[in-house]
């Protein structure tokens, strides 16, 4: 097992620096620069100065062992679109939105979901089941940003009981939590319906009603235990990713979190606020991968043992 | 005792295509430390038939309906949830074809035994895992200590069967359903595992129908013996009865069919023509297409499955 983690600790190092130097190179290769924006010209003495007082005048490679030597020690650099602050700083600023956003939808929306797909699972083929089948098929249809739009008439403009936009009071926050949460929801509606009729249609069920245990028993104790397998492996990196929040409910809401930054840090040629973006969630993703593999792991017999039929 | 009785039971699958009609009127029973064998080819309703008698058929899809089934003295039909997990594992236990699939690969054989006796009789773990080595022991596994905490997948087919047995028989049940318990099992080790049924069932006096397409298997675990085609019942009667002088034309061609089967051992071997289709299946005798001496009426009503002498039933219309 601890052989098994430092192997797969030595390929997420391995992954983190290709995709870094891919992303690296992807930035650099699309034409334009920092100060090549229209609404503030600049003449090209300025440019090559800017330029050349930020490094990026050096070759490449430079320019890249450099900044992931800054990586290495915390220092993702300064983002050209803030300049008064650092890279840190900046996300230390906008992800905590995005975190409570992406949290909260999914820490209300995957449990919904889990038990709205038990219930279609055991009902299966009976109007509970059409009903949660139709609700996740909608939720995952529907773009997010109509999700918003109907909750912010509904909620905002008709009844007015909560603000249409802002991240100020946490009753402020209500409405893009909910607007997010329906795509965990739904997602894990889905997954779990189907993970449950897989175990369910096992032979080894009709063994465990053959011996007399309790319908609730052989749910809870053995249908859901082997259901739980294949969920872990989905769920843990779908979770950790949706710590990131999203662009399109922050959008909406006008919440002031990493959303915009994305979007913000292409256009402008921002590398590293780009960079730091990209390497975080490789990061985050890298990680709960890991962790949900050794949760498999941990949960399945045949890779704990590692044993053989003898 | 009657242990099981079954009169006229039909079950019937209801699917998208069209209904498929599994069993159409079977009629058996089983007294108590008798055994029965149930013999057919594949698709002739032997399983749906012991499925139904212990209601696991998941319905719907599945429609069971009965002029009468009993089991131990209950109604199963009109039996729900709690009841039935009753008679499950208690009256009547089970053992399935293939031990690969049969325990829940996350947990310890001994954990799979233990919750079986914990469901029915309130007993201390301790001894709970107590009695399951007990019965490992006696289902002849050697290391039994060590079965208790191997989970399936460290088992090899023949071990899982045994430990299959040994669960099923935790309860001291009164029939024990074997669903072609050997044919997912190696040549070697089948004659074993027969020979270990046929020991245990003496031993405890428990009733035991022994399914199976395989004669030789009947001619050594059982006492009396059903055949099924087309989802019914064709004839019953003593084993030596029916080897010696079947009345049935099936039964004839059946045992007709195989040569040197006195030396034991042999699969049946498929008579000229196809077998009935269970979407549809054809009108009267289910086995009027492929019979040589089937007259008119038979392709027009099914023939009762009545008595034609003392302890042999069929169901043919020469015999009526
Ligand atoms: N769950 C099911 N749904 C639809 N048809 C089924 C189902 N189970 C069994 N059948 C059909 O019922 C018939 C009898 O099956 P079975 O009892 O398993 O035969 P066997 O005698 O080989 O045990 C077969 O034609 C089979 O296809
Ligand atoms: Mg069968």
């Amino acid at each position: 097992m601890i052989v098994y983690i430092l192997k797969r600790l030595a390929s997420i190092a391995l992954t983190f620096t290709v995709v870094s130097v891919i992303v690296f190179l992807m930035m650099h290769a699309v034409p334009g620069g920092p100060f090549d924006g229209n609404d503030m010209p600049v003449s090209d003495e300025v440019k090559a100065k800017l330029n050349a007082s930020l490094g990026l005048d050096r070759p490449l490679y430079v320019q890249y062992f450099k900044y992931m030597w800054g990586v290495l020690h915390f220092d993702f650099g300064v983002p050209f679109q803030s300049p008064g602050e650092t890279v840190l700083e900046l996300l230390g600023r906008a992800w905590p939105p995005s975190l409570i956003l992406g949290g909260a939808g999914v820490l209300i929306g995957a449990p919904l979901g889990i038990l709205l797909g038990m219930a279609a699972a055991l009902r299966r083929n009976t109007w509970v089941d059409y009903l949660a089948s139709a609700f996740a098929t909608l939720g995952l249809t529907i773009p997010v940003f109509v999700t918003s739009m109907l909750l912010i008439l509904v909620f905002a403009v008709w009844l007015d009981w909560l603000p249409a936009s802002g991240w100020g009071k946490p009753y402020s926050w209500v409405l893009p939590i909910v607007a997010y949460a329906t795509i965990p929801l739904a997602t894990y509606a889905r997954y779990t319906r189907s993970a449950m009729l897989d175990v369910l249609n096992k032979p080894f069920v009709t063994v465990l009603r053959a011996k007399g245990l309790s319908e609730r028993r052989i749910i809870f104790q053995h249908v859901l235990r082997n259901a739980a397998l294949p969920m872990v492996t989905v769920f843990l990196p779908m979770f950790i990713g949706t710590a990131t929040g999203s662009i399109f409910v922050e959008a909406m809401f006008r919440v002031p979190g990493l959303g915009a930054y994305f979007v913000s840090s292409i256009n402008l040629r921002d590398y590293a606020l780009e960079m730091a973006l990209i390497l975080m969630i490789t990061m985050m993703f890298c990680v709960s991968y890991l962790i949900s593999d050794i949760l498999y792991a941990l949960l399945n017999p045949r890779i704990r043992t590692g044993g053989r039929r003898g | 005792m009657r242990l099981l009785d079954v009169v006229n039971l039909t079950v019937s699958f209801v699917q998208h295509e069209g209904v498929v009609q599994a069993v159409r009127g079977m009629t058996l029973h089983l007294d108590a430390g008798e055994s029965l064998g149930i013999v057919g080819e594949s698709g002739s309703g032997k399983s749906v038939t012991c499925m139904a008698a212990l209601r696991l058929l998941r319905e719907p899809p599945a429609k069971i309906a009965a002029d009468r089934l009993d089991l131990g003295g209950v109604d199963v039909l009109a039996a729900r949830g709690r009841d039935l997990a009753a008679l499950r594992g208690r009256v009547a236990a089970m053992i399935f074809q293939d031990p690969m699939t049969a325990f829940d690969p996350s947990f310890t054989i001994g954990h799979q035994i233990v919750e079986t006796i914990q469901a029915h009789r309130a007993t201390a773990k301790a001894q709970a895992r107590a009695e399951a080595e007990a019965l490992l022991r006696r289902v002849e596994i050697k290391n039994a200590g060590g079965v208790l905490d191997a989970y399936p997948h460290q088992l090899s087919g023949g071990m899982l069967q045994r430990a299959m047995i040994a669960m099923a028989l935790s309860c001291q049940p009164q029939v024990l359903f074997a669903d072609e318990p050997t044919t997912a099992l190696d040549v070697t080790i089948q004659a074993q595992i027969l020979q270990l049924i046929k020991e245990l069932q003496a031993e405890m006096g428990m009733g035991l129908i022994m399914v199976t397409h395989d004669l030789g298997v009947v001619a050594e675990t059982v006492d009396r013996v059903l055949v099924m085609y087309g989802g019914r019942a064709m004839e019953q009667g003593p084993v030596q009865k029916i080897f010696d002088a079947p009345l049935h034309p099936y039964t004839q061609a059946l045992l007709a069919s195989i040569p040197g089967r006195v030396a034991g051992r042999q699969r049946l071997v498929e008579i000229a023509g196809a077998s009935p289709n269970p979407a549809n299946p054809p009108k009267g005798c289910p086995f009027h297409p492929r019979c040589a001496v089937a007259e008119a009426r038979c392709g027009v009503e099914a023939p009762a499955f009545q008595t034609v002498t003392a302890g042999r039933d069929a169901a043919c219309w020469r015999l009526q």
